[in-house]
């Protein structure tokens, strides 16, 4: 799933709507869209303006015909809305967020760039009309897709081989806050990425993985830049036949790809900041 | 014409910068590029080779995405045009040995 901000930056609330409208249907066009919006006058799982009789509940879904719905709820972030449309999304838009690490669309042009912004901004508007948006579907294509665990196993359960898959194997990879008790906790790890060659390098492990026999998928998937601790940071996703093949390659798709994909790892502690390769 | 060397990690931090680009050709050496690369870096010459001058081994010199210390001619290889060169320190298990 590609993953795509749109933020107010002086621009009447009409014009930022006309905008988002404009993106959105564009980009439904390529695939399934999921649309998140920050609003702040939501609170106690409900929305101001909304009649239900639901208060306070942790989470209520209202389930209509044609499996159409609503919900509201209680306890749910950006993040996890995010990783909750990856499985079933090609496509993510998130209304009114600032400091997101996907790239953006700003509509007016306030002056003052916010230095915390970690994603690229794609283009300034100040109205629907100047939104190039075949250019837009291009460059966010181009950019690191929002995968999640359960996105890529739902992606290997699509494949037209899996009705003879009988496992499906996972690894994931998270940041440790410690290895010992004495360490001192780590805040984050920094990857960088030799782009072309690592994913060159991803994609033909990938095939020489899925040409053993009884494997059919294999879906390998590694963040970049910062990863804070307690995140996910790589994922192996096993398609096969049978249990055994599926842990084997599992685990041999995790080694290969430490091995032979050119990432470097910079951890930062509480104490200290070294690139982990530059340790005993 | 002239070759660009990407570097990663320390590498790239000891360098101060990621992209560095060097006078060397094709006909010239990985090796005459790597000196071009090193002449007046102190601190990436330190990281990357011995007191006898000989590359560390645990640095990595890859051409266009190929290990030339493992597929090629080490740092004899020939250089062609449009070349990219990239220099790094090991991969948590050590890239490129395959």
């Amino acid at each position: 799933m590609h993953v795509l901000g749109i933020q107010n930056r002086d621009a009447t609330r009409e014009t930022l709507e006309r905008v988002v409208d404009r993106v959105v249907d564009r980009l439904s066009r390529e695939g399934r869209i999921g649309v998140v919006r920050y609003d702040a006058t939501i609170a106690d799982g409900t929305h101001a303006t909304h009649d239900s009789t639901t208060l306070g509940g942790d989470v209520t879904y209202d389930l209509g015909a044609d499996g159409d719905w609503t919900a509201s709820g209680t306890g749910l972030s950006v993040g996890d809305a995010l990783d909750r449309l990856a499985p079933t999304c090609e496509f993510a838009v998130v209304v009114g967020v600032s400091r997101l690490r996907y790239p953006t669309i700003h509509v007016g042009s306030d002056g003052e760039p916010d230095a915390d912004d970690a994603g690229t901004v794609l283009a300034t508007v100040d109205s629907p009309a100047e939104l190039e948006s075949d250019a837009l579907v291009t460059a966010l294509a181009e950019a690191e897709p929002h995968r999640t665990l359960e996105s890529l196993v739902a992606r290997v359960k699509r494949e037209p081989t899996a009705d003879r898959s009988g496992a499906i194997a996972t690894f994931t990879g998270r940041v440790r806050a410690k290895d010992d008790d004495d360490d001192a906790p780590t805040e984050y790890l920094e990857f960088e990425k030799y782009d072309e060659v690592a994913d060159e390098r991803m994609a033909a492990l990938e095939r020489d993985l899925e040409a053993r026999a009884g494997v059919f998928a294999v879906e390998l998937y590694h963040r970049t830049g910062v990863v804070e601790t307690g995140e996910d940071i790589v994922f192996v996703v096993v398609l096969a036949g049978h249990r055994e093949e599926a842990f084997r390659t599992v685990e041999d798709g995790i080694n290969r790809l430490k091995d032979e994909v050119p990432l470097f790892k910079k951890e930062v502690t509480v104490e200290d900041e070294f690139w982990v390769h530059d340790r005993p | 014409m002239t070759t660009e060397w990407k570097l990663f990690a320390d590498l790239a931090e000891r360098a101060g910068d990621k992209h560095v680009t060097v006078d060397a050709s094709a006909g010239d050496t990985v090796g005459d590029a790597l000196e071009e690369l090193l002449d007046g870096r102190s601190e990436l010459t330190e990281r990357v080779q011995t007191d006898d001058g000989e590359l560390r081994s645990q640095i990595n010199v890859l051409r266009n995405g190929t290990n030339v210390l493992v597929e090629e001619e080490g740092l004899e290889t020939e250089l062609e045009a449009g070349d990219e060169l990239a220099l790094f320190p090991p991969v948590s298990g050590g890239c490129c040995s395959q």
